[in-house]
């Protein structure tokens, strides 16, 4: 049993949504993040689509379940229905489109209707790499980020600049949340709170053991 | 709505017109069911590509990254369909209704009788009728020719032979009158096309070619989406890249989406009118779609083809309003009966999604949003829609059943998946290396499943 780690054992399972205007690159990021893939004509998002990754954060295996959303007001209504049970959020804005980043703050809304208040946000504007077109200054960003208390990045999907670390930062401040309030508190409500999980390993497997592949991992 | 092609027929025979009498009915209805038989036959004779074909992708000219990565899993189940002979057939709907069973059986008794129509394949003519579905098929092409020929076109005929496939080169006069845009009457065809035509341009200049400062705050929203999705429509087909074909798509989409304002555009309706774009084109365009080259066409034949693209959009979301208005009811409620219908003729997958919290939603959604387009290779789409368009009213009902069938294509590797491999899984199904026979397949088997379980619809009724 030491040593071995079945590529779906984790500590930590945390469900983030991506969440912002149609076409800003929210589903080139998650495939970046996922699969270092990007594609130039990517199709759009109907509905929901969804990705995992894992990662290590201080010796401790988080496992990402990524939801993409579509980006047209119209699909709302289906979408929002997956926001529920969500411990962090990327909210993506274009740096080449003002529309996308005046929309902004209907997202923010839309994202705290329907989640938990402690719920880790990161805005982050997309698409850096299109230096000469750039509409919204990296300060704006930063300082609506401020002003809102979000967590900022701006990133490029294409060039692969900084995906990596929004989605670790995200991750690492839910886990931070998380065991601080497992250590504090050591009950469940805390817990529940914001993460399907606690502080002990085993607990969090039987929370989530509904996601386990049956009989790969036997507590 | 009606209620489904067998339902009508019902009712036409019982209404006693005297000219559609009741044996003429179950004439038709054994026709088509004979037809499902030597699908599956042909089927279980076609065998020779199982899981290897899917993951080599060898008819696959353009790189998707996410097929690159076989699945071991579905390696797996398709080799155990291959040792099933005719059970692997069943295998989506084991322990399902008795029926089914006697079906197999069926079909197994008529193997040598129809082994005929689908000899091993050794000349290039019948693997050219079994790829295209049989549309090709000389007796067929007699009987397009012959529905084709009247004076007035009786469609009641035309959607009983176009359900299995039309011959490529019929599909643009065929669809055309299957959605109601060309008249049945011979006579007026021509006159009608043509102020349709017109009709067309006037609602472009009217709508579409103004400066942005006549429009409204969402019609400028509307046109910037439009613009969002149109490079990204259908885009492993490098023809629909051409700017001539991106701007077609454009003006077809805003001047639908300004004339439907309860919709307005909607993601994905742009899948739908590449369909129509290929069938319309392929009357002025002709070989591989791939070496196409718009810009040989004269302004005039691409004006009409765009004229008739989006006529027969039009005459096709008609039928499925509520799909794209607000919250898109119409798309629930047909997510909501399939998967009624998956339960009732897969209980064991049925059971599982269900225990490892996968809702249909999460998948079927895309599924009736854009009719199956980005689920199944392009060069399948119009086959596919051939019968879609030949159930008319009928066929947002019918959606449900060809989906389950699709769905339950993959029956025994869902089974062996937990939630997340579920969804992934079901993200990027394995379609890549299909033929038109994994196509037939599936609406053989929708079409059986509609037989059998529709004519009890009341489980159905939310
Ligand atoms: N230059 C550049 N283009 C990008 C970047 N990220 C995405 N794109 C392009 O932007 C377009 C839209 O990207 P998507 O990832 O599909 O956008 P989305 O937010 O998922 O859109 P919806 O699914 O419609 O909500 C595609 O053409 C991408 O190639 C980036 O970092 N730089
Ligand atoms: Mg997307």
């Amino acid at each position: 049993m030491a040593g071995y780690r079945a590529e779906d054992d984790y500590d930590y399972l945390f469900k983030v949504v991506l969440i912002g205007d149609s076409g800003v690159g929210k589903s080139n990021l998650l495939s970046r993040f996922t699969r270092n893939e990007f594609n130039l004509e990517s199709k759009s998002t109907i509905g929901v689509e969804f990705a995992t990754r894992s990662l290590n954060v201080d010796g401790k295996v988080i496992k990402a379940q990524i939801w993409d959303t579509a980006g047209q007001e119209r699909y709302r209504a289906i979408t929002s229905a997956y926001y529920r049970g969500a411990v962090g959020a990327l909210l993506v804005y274009d740096v080449t489109r003002r529309t996308t980043f005046e929309n902004v703050e209907r997202w923010l809304k839309e994202l705290r209707d329907h989640t938990d208040p402690n719920i880790v946000v990161m805005l982050i504007g997309n698409k850096s790499d299109l230096r000469h077109l750039v509409a919204i200054p990296t300060d704006d960003g930063r300082e609506f980020a401020e002003k809102e208390s979000l967590y900022f990045m701006e990133t490029s999907a294409l060039e692969a600049t900084n995906v990596e670390s929004a989605f670790a930062e995200v991750l690492t401040q839910i886990y931070r949340i998380v065991s601080k309030k497992a250590v504090e508190t050591g009950d469940d409500a805390a817990a529940a709170a914001s993460a399907p999980g606690k502080g002990e390993k085993i607990n969090i497997k039987d929370d989530v053991s509904a996601m386990k592949r049956p009989g790969c991992c036997s507590n | 709505m009606r209620n489904g092609r067998e339902g009508d027929r019902g009712r036409e025979a019982g209404e006693g017109s005297g000219e559609t009498p009741a044996g003429n009915s179950s004439l038709n209805l054994e026709w088509r069911f004979n037809q499902t038989l030597r699908n599956v036959q042909g089927l279980l004779k076609g065998r020779t590509f199982p899981g290897k074909i899917l993951l080599t992708r060898k008819s696959e000219p353009h790189n998707d990254p996410v097929s690159l990565e076989p699945s071991p899993e579905l390696g797996r189940s398709y080799s155990e369909n291959e040792l099933g002979s005719s059970e692997s057939i069943n295998s989506g709907s084991e322990g399902s209704a008795q029926v089914s069973g006697d079906m197999i059986n069926n079909t197994k008794l008529q193997k040598t009788k129809s082994s005929i129509t689908f000899g091993e394949g050794s000349s290039p003519d019948v693997q050219r009728s079994i790829s295209e579905g049989r549309s090709t098929d000389s007796a067929r092409l007699t009987k397009f020719t012959k529905e084709l020929s009247g004076q007035t076109v009786v469609l009641e005929n035309l959607r009983e032979l176009a359900w299995s496939g039309i011959p490529p080169y019929m599909r643009p006069n065929i669809w055309r009158l299957l959605l109601g845009y060309a008249p049945p009457n011979s006579d007026r065809r021509e006159g009608v096309l043509a102020r349709k035509r017109r009709e067309y341009l006037e609602c472009v200049s009217l709508y579409y070619d103004i400066p942005d400062s006549e429009r409204s705050d969402d019609e400028i929203t509307m046109l910037r989406q439009i613009a969002v999705d149109c490079p990204r429509t259908v885009p492993d087909v490098t023809f629909f890249q051409h700017a001539l074909v991106q701007k077609s798509l454009e003006r077809i989409l805003y001047t639908w989406a300004i004339r439907h304002p309860a919709s307005g555009y909607v993601q994905g309706i742009n899948d739908l009118v590449t369909p129509f774009l290929i069938v319309f084109l392929s009357e002025h365009l002709s070989g591989n779609v791939e070496d196409w080259s718009i810009s040989d066409l004269s302004p005039d034949k691409i004006s009409n083809v765009e004229a008739d693209c989006y006529w027969c959009l039009s005459k096709l979301l008609d039928g499925m309003q509520d799909h794209y208005t607000f919250a898109q009811p119409g798309i629930q409620r047909l997510v909501f009966k399939l998967k009624e219908l998956v339960r009732r003729i897969d209980e064991p997958v049925s059971k599982h999604m269900e225990e490892q919290g996968l809702e249909f939603l999460q998948f079927a959604f895309r599924w009736f949003n854009c009719l199956l387009i980005r689920e199944i290779p392009f060069h399948l789409v119009t086959r596919l829609w051939d019968t879609y368009l030949a159930e008319g009213d009928a066929l947002p009902e019918f959606l449900v059943y060809i989906f389950a069938s699709f769905l339950l294509t993959w029956s025994d590797a869902l089974q062996k998946y937990d939630f997340q491999e579920m969804v992934m899984f079901l993200q990027h199904l394995p379609t890549h290396g299909w033929t038109h026979q994994e196509l037939e397949m599936v609406l053989s088997r929708a079409y059986m499943w509609h037989a059998m379980f529709n004519s009890s619809p009341s489980h159905l009724a939310s």
